[in-house]
């Protein structure tokens, strides 16, 4: 058949509704239907210059049709890879006009805009791929989660780990037993620091003085998006460095705590946690800190017994376990599953006679075509992503994004003298009521509307 | 290791020379000199000298100041100018060499240097046989806790650490507490320290302003290795610098791991591993600075029938979990802390979580004697007392093991790319599977400085 070859657009305008090999139409109602799998879909980027002109070449087997970004010197490389692509500055405008174009969209912005951007184009009955952490705020990850499951719209985020084969190993040697009970998980990053002599990005600074004049190429009014107003400082917050800052970013734990925290709660079956603690190095009201540790308790889940989860930044770790081989790394990034019957360190039975004994479990999982595959497939109306909204990237970013509200500097007194304990079911913290506000945020002016989409209240 | 222990068993000068005081009755100790320290009768007054008085040695001056002040030394004229002025009748020094070469009529000493200058001034003194109060950490490095160990012995000098603490009542409650088995067998220790120390965490500063006409930079330097005056180092600020200090650990570890040791009889370590928040801060960064926060790790064996025990040192305001056992609203150190874990219970400080087993417990029989002050254990050691609790039979080993935690630290790179945690021989003080650890257990000094 020629539509293999035809973009889904070209199909569509000449074959829609007829029955040949039944491509489902996609519209019925305005931009909630699936693309045929014979289809391509057509998607949009927006924040195309760091990881979503990466997103954006993972889905290259689809139709790149509209990228926008707020700095179109720092976008100029994924322009020229898309010729063909219309080009945007405001999200917002593109939506509009591309509206009728569309089927999904790519939202790989800074982490403050992520909610937004999503909610707009889940309300618009686009699918959504978006970057992790899924929100800025724990309330934007419920809340976006609901709104995608209500749109039926075919969602995932950015944690391509999860398809991976170590993940369902993983998984399944744990639901073998091969570790007996798991009660705590340790899962650390050198983050903000990258390897040798080199940070990714600063914490623990504060707001520069002065302002630099801002590049003819960037619309930084746009790049603050929804967040507080603030000079522009060149190299301070754009282009990526934005992750240290509490305004914009979520630090090393949103950085990366949607990747390696995603394997402990399919293996574990987690939900929310009953409470949150943390301690790091000094902190202010500008960047997160340095050096932290967030634990988190979580309660039994049928036979599984309560876990303690503890998460570690900045240089951070773990204790080298003592099953650890001498001359095997204890990595700068790491997972540590201890069960009542053995450990498991970054995918692997400890010590590594163990699992050469061990072997393979049985499998119990299904492997994934690919992480951006998967989302595709579910655009085209097949089986959920893995990662998407509803079922899971919205839980785990909401917890992972309590661990930042634990590093609040306003809340530190008071988390001196206790841990935040949490209300699943009246969605607060029940004996700090000060921090419940940092559940969400305020949102500035203008960008209220779209707020107000988002809330259903 | 046999180095650490209360002293008990070994016939000290001091108690030697409390009986001969004794017999001689009231026979005042003529003041003959030898260029050491004279006998002073418990009647008489000692004369003490400080070297170091700008900062923390100004109050350990005035807690000796039923003595005689009669010598103050330091390279920093305008800093010390306050203390000077406290005390008219002293003689002033700029060389504490000159100083102990020239004014024979010093008893003891007090030291209170940068880090890296205590060992050379102690060794000094003792080799006079002056009496020695030091303030922690005993040294800036192993090797020179370990000499000033075996030239204390052998001098038979009165000495003490300036660790404080140890004389309260609290660090021996710890102890008895932990002795009459009200938490069982410990095998976990948590110590945190968020004590905000000069800038961690930097490189050196590349500018080369002018000596200040009242510091002796050279002498300010001692036996660190040259660089140019910069007043990021001092007064006050060079702990956070390696050259010079020993970083929250050097500073704070040997206050409050103390009531550790001695609770749970400790020795050296097994093992060491560290992990800070500037691993990879930048070419430089590591060498030059302490890290803006750390954990180090120290794995003991059994000691007698106490079972092996993982000590954790948290600083730059790092902490272990909240114990569920502290109540809730009840502040979980904010500053600095020891949690001990045993089978049976928990240790917060010198108190049982909850406070309600605590009120319940009551207080452990008392088997450690009360002091009589931490100054004033040394003066009366000095003169012819029993002595200090912090002498150096007990102060070198466990600076040894605090600053084991600092090689560690400066090794972490290499440890982490070799995939080891140090392992150690103590007594012979090497690292055993990390041969180029060793350099940092010695320091080199710069020509013409020697212990």
């Amino acid at each position: 058949m020629e539509q293999k070859k035809m973009t889904r657009r070209g199909f569509m305008g000449t074959a829609a509704g007829v029955a040949a090999f039944t491509v489902v139409p996609r519209h019925v109602v305005a931009g909630s239907g699936a693309a045929a799998p014979s289809e391509k879909i057509n998607i949009a980027g927006v924040g195309i210059g760091g990881q979503g002109g990466a997103d954006l070449r993972n889905l290259e087997s689809q139709n790149i049709v509209a990228l926008c970004d707020v700095d179109w010197r720092h976008a100029a490389g994924c322009f020229r890879r898309y010729p063909n692509a219309k080009q945007y500055k405001d999200f917002r405008v593109m939506l509009d006009k591309e509206d009728k174009n569309l089927d999904g969209v790519v939202v790989a912005t800074p982490d403050h805009m992520h909610a937004i951007v999503s909610m707009a184009a889940i309300r618009r009955g686009k699918h959504v791929y978006c970057e992790k952490p899924l929100t800025h705020t724990v309330r934007e990850a419920k809340i976006l989660a609901e709104a995608a499951r209500e749109a039926k719209v075919a969602t995932q985020m950015g944690n391509q780990g999860q398809a991976s084969e170590g993940t369902r190993l993983l998984c399944e040697t744990i639901w073998d037993g091969a570790i007996g009970q798991v009660r705590d998980v340790h899962i650390w990053t050198d983050r903000p620091l990258n390897g040798i002599d080199k940070w990714y990005w600063p914490q623990g600074v504060d707001r520069p003085k002065g302002e630099d004049p801002i590049p003819e190429t960037l619309d930084w009014d746009l790049l603050i998006g929804p967040a507080p107003m603030r000079p522009y400082v060149q190299r301070v917050y754009h282009p990526f460095v934005w992750r240290g800052w509490w305004d914009f970013g979520t630090g090393a734990l949103g950085d990366i705590g949607c990747h390696s925290i995603d394997p402990v709660f399919r293996a574990l079956k987690l939900g929310y946690p009953t409470s949150v603690e943390a301690t790091c190095t000094l902190v202010n009201n500008e960047t997160y800190p340095v050096a932290s540790r967030v634990t988190y308790e979580f309660p039994a889940r049928g036979d599984l017994a309560p876990v303690t989860l503890h998460w570690y930044d900045g240089g951070m770790k773990p204790p080298r376990p003592p099953e650890l081989e001498d001359g095997r790394k204890w990595d700068t990034n790491g997972a540590l599953y201890v069960g009542d019957k053995g450990k498991m360190y970054n995918g692997r039975l400890l010590p590594e006679s163990r699992q050469r004994e061990y072997g393979k479990p049985p499998q119990k999982l299904e492997r994934s075509p690919g992480h951006y595959m998967e989302w595709v497939i579910a655009c085209k109306g097949g089986k959920p992503a893995g990662s998407n909204f509803p079922d899971h990237a919205g839980l785990l970013a909401q917890v992972v994004l309590m661990g930042n509200i634990a590093l609040r500097p306003a809340l530190k007194e008071k988390l001196l003298s206790t841990k935040l304990l949490w209300d699943a079911q009246g969605f607060k913290f029940t004996n700090v009521p000060e921090a419940n506000p940092y559940l969400t945020k305020e949102y500035r002016e203008g960008w209220a509307r779209l707020y107000r989409l988002m809330k259903d209240d | 290791m046999n180095g650490v222990n209360e002293g008990k068993d070994r016939l000290s000068r001091r108690s030697f020379m409390g009986q001969t005081a004794a017999v001689a009755a009231f026979t005042v100790v003529p003041r003959y000199v030898l260029g050491g320290a004279r006998n002073v009768a418990p009647s008489e007054k000692l004369n003490i000298a400080g070297i170091g008085i700008g900062g923390r040695g100004e109050g350990d001056l005035d807690e000796c100041r039923s003595e005689n002040i009669v010598a103050l030394c330091d390279v920093d004229e305008r800093h010390a100018a306050r203390v000077f002025k406290k005390y008219p009748d002293a003689r002033k020094w700029v060389d504490f060499r000159k100083m102990l070469d020239e004014q024979k009529d010093i008893d003891a000493v007090i030291i209170a240097t940068p880090d890296h200058l205590h060992a050379v001034a102690a060794m000094a003194a003792m080799k006079r046989g002056k009496h020695v109060y030091c303030e922690k950490p005993l040294t800036h490095c192993i090797w020179e806790a370990r000499q000033l160990t075996l030239a204390a012995r052998e001098a038979k000098v009165a000495t003490q650490l300036g660790n404080q603490g140890q004389a309260s009542d609290d660090n021996r409650l710890v102890s008895e507490i932990i002795w009459d088995g009200a938490i069982g067998p410990v095998r976990e220790v948590h110590a945190w320290c968020n004590r905000p120390i000069s800038t961690r965490g930097v490189g050196r500063p590349p500018e080369t302003p002018e000596v200040p006409k009242t510091l002796n930079w050279d002498l300010w330097l001692g036996p660190a290795k040259y660089r140019p005056y910069h007043p990021v180092y001092l007064p006050f600020r060079w702990r956070s610098w390696w050259d010079f200090g020993t970083g929250v650990l050097g500073d704070i570890g040997c206050h409050q791991l103390d009531p550790v040791f001695r609770a749970l009889k400790l020795g050296y370590p097994l093992s060491v591993e560290a992990c800070s928040s500037n691993m990879d801060e930048g070419p430089g960064v590591k060498e030059e600075t302490a890290p803006k926060s750390s954990i180090v790790r120290f794995e003991f064996p059994q000691r007698e029938d106490m079972p092996p025990l993982a000590l954790t040192w948290y600083d730059g305001g790092l902490m272990p979990q909240r114990p569920p056992e502290l109540e809730e609203g009840r502040r979980f150190g904010e500053a600095d802390d020891n949690l001990f874990i045993g089978d049976k219970g928990k240790m917060l400080g010198h108190r049982l979580i909850p406070e309600a087993r605590m009120k319940e417990y009551g207080r452990p029989p008392q088997r450690i004697e009360r002091s009589p002050g931490h100054h004033k254990e040394w003066i009366d050691a000095c003169k012819g007392g029993k002595p200090a609790r912090a002498n150096f039979e007990w102060a070198g080993p466990l600076t040894e093991v605090v600053l084991l935690g600092n090689v560690a630290l400066k090794m972490e790179k290499q440890l982490y790319e070799k995939g080891l945690k140090l392992r150690y021989d103590g007594p012979n003080m090497q690292v055993t599977n990390l041969p180029e650890a060793n350099k940092y257990i010695r320091d080199e000094y710069r020509e013409g400085w020697s212990l």
